[in-house]
């Protein structure tokens, strides 16, 4: 008896080593929030130091300023520096609130958004990927900030439509960009042929990709990994071909295309392990004579790289008689968190709707402002790589937005790393696929 | 029953209050929280209305199920091979280890600790490592595949649904020998040397003492081992998070990496709960089988 007894505890304590597997998972990051937050606190609490210590001609603004918290993932130099310069900008220009930010890294952040919201540790402001959005949004994160002194329209429609819902704003877009086509001139003028341009089409770019696949390099790559970098990178293909994302079928050319140039060996078939970092390393080694990328990857390769010779175009179009190729919007949005006083997130919305702070921080950041006339600026109007980024966004569309993006995103990337690997004809996966995003369209709401 | 043993069997008890309270708070707690989301229709719609959640019974589990490309099928057979590939050859690997390092010879202490670095290493570093090592341009792997002529191009390791798997079994393989050859070295060690003697003064050949000898002595070693590394095994996440994140197409998706997706990717909480409740399930009868085992064990000492 007592052996049962005894034994069925034991039993319970191999369950416990098993659940801290599985259910465990997340308790175990939920520490780890904690002590996110700590260090946040932390951090707060010396910027506190610091800000009163710089302030201290003015005691009024030290003993009152409330804090304001951002969270962010930035990771590279430049990124880092523009967010201290903006919120340093914000401090300085006013002394009723005082801005804080707090570094978590992009594989963990929706992880970390979503424990926060179950524990309420949470910022006043979250800088988060667009396409995400509308599911926080619906997550109930974030919180109405419609009354702001901000005018709405200055802002383009696609990352806009992004912060929204139901009519209401929920933040304002921080940047946006989109992918176009690099080229290595280099490897172009070695093999004698023309740069592609605006008038390229899949069949010459295709042409071109096959030519060029030669002596260890390969003519073109870009990042298929099977997360939403994926999608965002291989969505546009379907697009272009006349297909969207919930109507997988009408852009099959796009399958074809993808498994047929796989199979030629003139579309690097590593891209479906590859990240955008990845793509971009290739084609800076020299492996890939023409990558799909976005402009933040611009001062990394001005940095690593300053002797590359390349030049950078719209992506190709379907057939001579098709317009300019649509491009995924990306970008990050700006979300204020619910809470009972939103006032010190909206005045830092407000302090970045001034089109000279957005403009002066999107040249830091490898981005483009997310107002209409406020990417106009000459910076990028005049340097010819820019002004292809600005030509590629007239025709960018945005993922979604749904809040069960990430759900369609699964099924869509499933189906272009399918006809990529050759585990399915293009017909058998646009089949496939369209039975799965149509299961999600049915679990949306 | 006479007293003294009734008072006996209540100092049992007391013995096992605290940890019964630690396992109520800590274990039970959570479990029964999980279980709860498992049956209801916590989604990215639901998340933020309590009042739009409601039980919805074992739908979640249903529809985890449901059709022929189900992927928790397709997850859990996954996991099976994973788990008996690696536990075969992490096992005989480690058993050979654990007879080797048993004897005495100049440097065998100092060679088997250096075999625990890799039971030392990070899992996600040492998933990194596979990774490059494994990569279809450049990787050392296909490097040495090539100059050894076993393969005239060079494979896709970690593209190719079938290597991919190969490539994360390798890894965990070598990420787990250590393991089973330390719990096996200490149980080679609890036989005494009188026996070997004996043995040998009877005439007993090498094999002979292998197989009557030494293997049936520390059979509850070997059954622990195998036992344990079934269920650290079954429950493997960051090795492949890091190396193929369940890809491509879901080629490597294991139980524990399907569930983070389902409640980390896609919000979809309650079924994520439920796949991971699946997997629990799974190992629960791994335990009750381990703790059974342990029982005859101790019935027959």
């Amino acid at each position: 008896m007592k052996k049962k007894m005894l034994s069925i505890l034991l039993c319970l304590t191999m369950a416990a080593g098993v659940m801290t597997g599985c259910g465990g998972g997340s308790k175990n990051s939920g520490s780890q929030t904690a002590s996110n937050q700590q260090a946040a606190d932390g951090q707060t609490a010396s910027n506190d130091q610091a800000s009163n210590q710089a302030s201290s001609d003015q005691p009024s603004s030290s003993t009152s300023a409330e804090t304001v918290v951002i969270w962010d993932y930035f990771e590279t130099d430049a990124q880092k520096n523009m967010m201290q310069d903006l919120i340093n900008g914000f401090n300085e220009s006013q002394d009723k609130y005082e801005a804080t930010h707090v570094y978590v890294p992009f594989a963990d952040y929706e992880k970390q958004l979503t424990l926060g919201m179950a524990s309420g540790e949470l910022p006043d402001l979250v800088i988060l990927d667009g396409c995400g959005m509308a599911s926080f949004i619906e997550m109930d994160l974030f919180g109405d900030v419609s009354s702001a002194n901000i005018q709405w329209d200055e802002y383009m429609e696609g990352p806009m439509a992004s912060t929204m819902a139901d009519g209401k704003h929920y933040g304002i877009p921080f940047a946006t960009n989109c992918t176009a086509l690099f080229y290595n001139k280099d490897i172009f003028d070695a093999a004698g042929m023309a740069y592609p341009d605006e008038n390229t089409t899949w069949e010459e770019f295709r042409e071109m990709a096959k030519a060029l696949t030669k002596d260890g390099v390969t003519g073109f790559g870009n990042a298929a990994t099977g997360t939403d970098e994926g999608t965002f990178q291989c969505l546009q293909w379907l697009y272009t071909a006349g297909g969207d994302y919930q109507n997988i079928g009408a852009g099959i050319d796009a399958y074809k295309l993808m498994q047929e140039m796989v199979a030629e060996g003139s579309w690097s078939k590593d891209c479906v392990n590859w990240t955008q970092s990845d793509a971009n390393n290739n084609f800076v080694a020299r492996n890939l004579a023409m990558q799909q990328n976005g402009p933040w990857q611009i001062p990394g390769i001005e940095k690593d790289a300053p002797n590359l010779n390349y030049g950078v175009t719209v992506l190709p179009k379907k057939d001579a008689s098709s317009g300019q190729a649509t491009s995924i919007l990306g970008g990050e949005n700006m979300g204020a968190v619910k809470q009972d006083n939103m006032d010190g997130a909206i005045a830092f919305l407000e302090y970045y709707n001034r089109t000279d702070v957005m403009v002066e921080c999107m040249k830091q950041y490898g981005s483009f402002p997310p107002k209409t006339e406020a990417a106009q600026d000459s910076y990028w109007t005049d340097d010819p790589i820019q002004k292809a980024f600005i030509t590629q966004l007239d025709t960018s569309i945005p993922r979604g937005p749904s809040a069960s993006w990430p759900a369609y995103s699964d099924a869509i990337q499933t189906g272009f790393q399918e006809v990529m690997i050759s585990a399915k004809t293009p017909e058998k996966a646009a089949e496939d696929t369209q039975a799965a995003v149509d299961k999600v369209k049915a679990a949306e709401k | 029953m006479n007293k003294k043993n009734h008072l006996s069997v209540k100092t049992g008890f007391l013995f096992a209050l605290p940890a019964v309270v630690y396992m109520l708070v800590f274990v039970g707690y959570p479990m029964i929280q999980n279980f709860i989301l498992s049956v209801k229709n916590v989604d990215v719609y639901t998340f933020a209305d309590a009042s739009k959640q409601e039980f919805v019974g074992l739908k979640n589990y249903l529809e985890l199920f449901d059709g022929e490309d189900s992927i928790l099928l397709t997850a859990i057979s996954n996991t099976l091979i994973f788990t008996v590939m690696s536990i075969f050859f992490q096992f005989f690997i480690g058993f050979g280890l654990a007879l080797l390092f048993n004897k005495k010879f100049k440097g065998s202490s100092f060679f088997r600790g250096v075999t625990m670095i890799s039971w030392l290493l990070p899992v996600t570093v040492a998933g990194l490592l596979f990774k490059f090592m494994f990569a279809s341009k450049g990787g050392i792997i296909n490097q040495l595949f090539m100059s050894l002529h076993l393969i005239d191009a060079p494979l896709e390791w970690l593209l190719e649904p079938k290597l991919a798997m190969i490539a994360i079994v390798v890894a965990n393989i070598w990420i787990g020998i250590p393991f089973n050859m330390m719990l096996l070295i200490t149980g080679l060690t609890t036989i005494p040397e009188e026996i070997y003697e004996s043995s040998k003064l009877d005439g007993a050949s090498k094999l002979q003492t292998l197989f009557l000898i030494t293997i049936p002595m520390i059979k509850p070693a070997i059954m622990s081992v195998l036992t344990l590394g079934f269920v650290y095994t079954f429950k493997v996440f960051d090795l492949v998070w890091v190396m193929t994140k369940g890809g491509p197409i879901n080629a490597t998706e294991l139980v524990s990496t399907y569930a983070y997706k389902l409640s980390f990717d896609q919000f979809q909480f309650s079924k994520g709960s439920a796949a991971a409740n699946i997997l629990f399930l799974i190992l629960f009868v791994v335990g009750i089988f381990y703790i059974k085992l342990i029982n005859d064990e101790e019935e027959v000492m």
